[in-house]
């Protein structure tokens, strides 16, 4: 972890969540703000690999930079009403306030911190996240997966027409 | 089996049958409604299977009553879980049977609407049997995720997607909180078990107090929210407004207590040696929730909002009971907390049934609607004003009894100055009760005094409640000896 490589790193992609993080609200076109939000994305996974955290990086690159980034810019793409403009609001500066300070409080308090946690070091994780999910965590693994299905559920039910409902009218 | 640290694992899958059960209902309900058209079956089979499954899951559950064992240090089932699975089990039951017309009536997506209430007692039945942080979270999403569909599903109501939108958002904040909070927990400690957690806390100064001290903030807030405590009950009255009823009921009555469990199996167990951290926090929120539940109650006319503010006050009692549990008196308290949720789940439920079925006939929903029920349907306006009494805790009902009990834990633990709070708001309940009460029996009806009548199921839910109401009111012993095992299976 303390060999100069991992720290530098460390400290390339903190800058780069942070840089683009910014840059997200301060960019005017939506789609612009999108395209830090992915970079900033790509930063996590970085950082997560600097953590030896190989399946989390690329589980956020997979999910977050990938998946859900489409997903935000089809939102933006087919909402042809909502303004592309990221426009100003009011709350910009009790919301600069309140990240400054949790971002502050946040990093006194893990600096400040010995914190415990498994001392060994793992080279790989992928095998052991496995065996842990498919053994001991097999039933967290099973309610999360159920959990899913019913969002998915959920999600197809919000967004259908009701063919029996008389208030929106058109029958399918 | 053993893990890859070695540990034995008890995969004995005939403690999560209930559960297993339930889900596999759930599934099957919302698979033959989608294809109803071409199996051509009738309406009823959905909500008949939704019923065969609980039926199954509550004799599973009344059979694993004396067990003790632990399914992978995930679940444990024991007399405090066996006690939780039947009240969830059956609080589903009797809602389903209670308001069914409604479901059917007013309800768009029938039956997907029966699978989520079963998935939603499911994860209430997991909240209250975890064992470990990570479980325990994924038992409140799986709670709370099929409660964000169930409150949208209100038939041509637009109050029921602002409701559903309102609610997503903020529980997407609570969770987050939550989890932030217990990745603290996780840190400090080095352990997502609870008995783990417990034994580095109360081995003694870890020296790490900032980290704990904001995780419980985190935690409290998280589980406030759940629990909508003041100041994090923004959303109860709009979700419960917009909910179906049923929704509404389930949300006062299930996900209340589901709530209340994992507080209790948090907070008397991995958090309790750290009690005097978290006991002053809980303290200014149990009293805040009963002042603003109560006293903003007064001013409702809806009476979906009015029941949610007044179960807002009754979250406050139950909350006062848990600062009560990190005293010292973890036992008698616990004990008290699960006598007055009994209670209070009884009550509700039998106010939320009637107001159902007066909503059936009507289509109102606002207090002065109710002006001569006593007149136009003197059954229901009977069991409403029971219901109302019950909760604000007019002797001979149950909820005189159970309040008593849970003041009485409250005050030997020490803590007068909170029942000193609690007897006041209480006081104050009783007038927006009354208001109700007044509505029906003071006023003449507006639509003349043409009398209407329950359906069949309608009666005998009703009457089932009522007569609960009254027996335990009268003679309390057997809920209390229920609880006192759950409370003993815990300490």
């Amino acid at each position: 972890m303390d060999s100069p490589g991992i720290v530098i790193g460390f400290y390339m992609m903190a800058g780069l969540v942070l840089g683009s993080g910014t840059l997200v609200f301060l960019a005017r076109n939506l789609l612009h703000a999108l395209a830090f939000l992915v970079i900033s994305f790509l930063g996590m996974a970085g950082l997560f690999l600097t953590l030896s955290a190989d399946f989390i990086a690329m589980a956020q690159i997979l999910i977050y930079a990938g998946s859900i980034s489409v997903l935000m810019v089809f939102a933006v793409m087919l909402t042809p009403l909502a303004s592309r403009d990221n426009g100003n609001t009011i709350y910009v500066l009790p919301g600069l306030l309140a990240a400054g300070g949790i971002a502050t409080f946040v990093g006194f308090l893990a600096l400040d911190t010995s914190w415990s946690g498994p001392a060994t070091d793992f080279t790989t994780t992928i095998d052991l996240i496995g065996n842990l999910l498919l053994g001991k965590y097999v039933l967290a693994f099973e309610i999360a997966s159920v959990l899913l299905l019913f969002a998915l559920i959920g999600a197809i039910m919000l967004v259908q027409i009701s063919p029996s409902d008389p208030e929106e009218g058109e029958g399918r | 089996m053993t893990d890859i640290f070695g540990q034995t694992l008890n995969l004995n899958y005939v403690l999560l049958l209930p559960e297993i059960v339930l889900l596999i209902f759930s599934m099957l309900v919302i698979g033959i409604d989608a294809f109803k058209r071409q199996l051509n079956i009738s309406g009823n089979v959905p909500v008949g299977l939704a019923l065969a499954g609980l039926v199954v899951a509550l004799t599973l559950s009344i059979l694993q009553v004396n067990m003790d064992e632990d399914f992978a240090r995930l679940i444990q089932v024991d007399s405090f879980t066996s006690f939780f699975r039947i009240l969830f089990i059956a609080i589903t039951l009797v809602l389903i049977v209670g308001s069914h017309e409604y479901i059917e009536k007013s309800v768009s997506h029938v039956g997907e609407f029966y699978g989520l209430l079963l998935l939603a007692t499911v994860g209430a039945m997991l909240m209250a049997s975890a064992r470990e942080l990570l479980t325990a979270y994924l038992a409140i999403e799986l709670l709370s995720f099929s409660l964000y569909i169930a409150v949208s599903l209100a038939r041509s109501d637009r109050r029921s997607g602002e409701a559903s939108l309102k609610y997503v958002l903020l529980g997407g904040v609570a969770s987050a909180s939550l989890l932030y909070g217990l990745s603290m927990i996780y840190g400090v400690t080095g352990a997502t078990q609870y008995h783990e957690i417990s034994a580095v806390l109360s081995a003694g100064d870890t020296g790490l107090t900032t980290p704990l001290l904001l995780g419980l903030v985190l935690i409290i807030v998280g589980l406030g929210f759940k629990a909508s405590a003041v100041p994090f009950h923004m959303w109860t009255p709009d979700a419960y407004e917009g909910a179906p009823i049923p929704v509404t009921a389930f949300l006062s009555a299930t996900s209340k207590a589901a709530t209340i469990a994992l507080f209790l199996r948090w907070f008397g167990g991995p958090l309790l040696p750290i009690a005097s951290d978290w006991q002053f926090i809980l303290s200014g929120v149990a009293v805040a929730t009963m002042v603003v539940g109560n006293l903003v109650a007064l001013q409702q006319v809806n009476i979906k909002r009015l029941l949610a503010y007044s179960s807002i006050g009754q979250m406050g009692y139950m909350l006062m009971a848990i600062v009560a549990v990190g005293s010292g008196f973890g036992s008698d308290a616990t004990s008290a907390v699960l006598v007055h949720l009994a209670g209070y789940i009884i009550t509700n439920l039998l106010v939320f049934i009637s107001v159902t079925h007066f909503f059936n006939q009507t289509g109102q929903e606002e207090i002065t609607s109710f002006k001569g029920l006593a007149q136009s349907n003197p059954y229901l306006a009977l069991m409403i004003t029971a219901g109302l009494f019950s909760l604000a805790g007019m002797p001979l009902l149950v909820g005189f009894f159970t309040k008593f009990i849970l003041f009485q834990a409250v005050v030997s633990a020490g803590h007068l100055g909170l029942v000193t709070v609690a007897v006041v708001a209480s006081t104050v309940s009783l007038y927006y009760y009354l208001m109700v009460v007044r509505q029906m029996y003071l006023y003449e009806p507006e639509d003349g005094t043409e009398q209407w009548r329950l359906s069949l199921t309608g009666y005998v839910t009703t009457l089932a409640l009522f007569v609960s109401l009254v027996v335990f009111g009268l003679w309390g012993t057997p809920l209390y000896a229920a609880a006192d095992a759950a409370a003993a299976g815990m300490f």
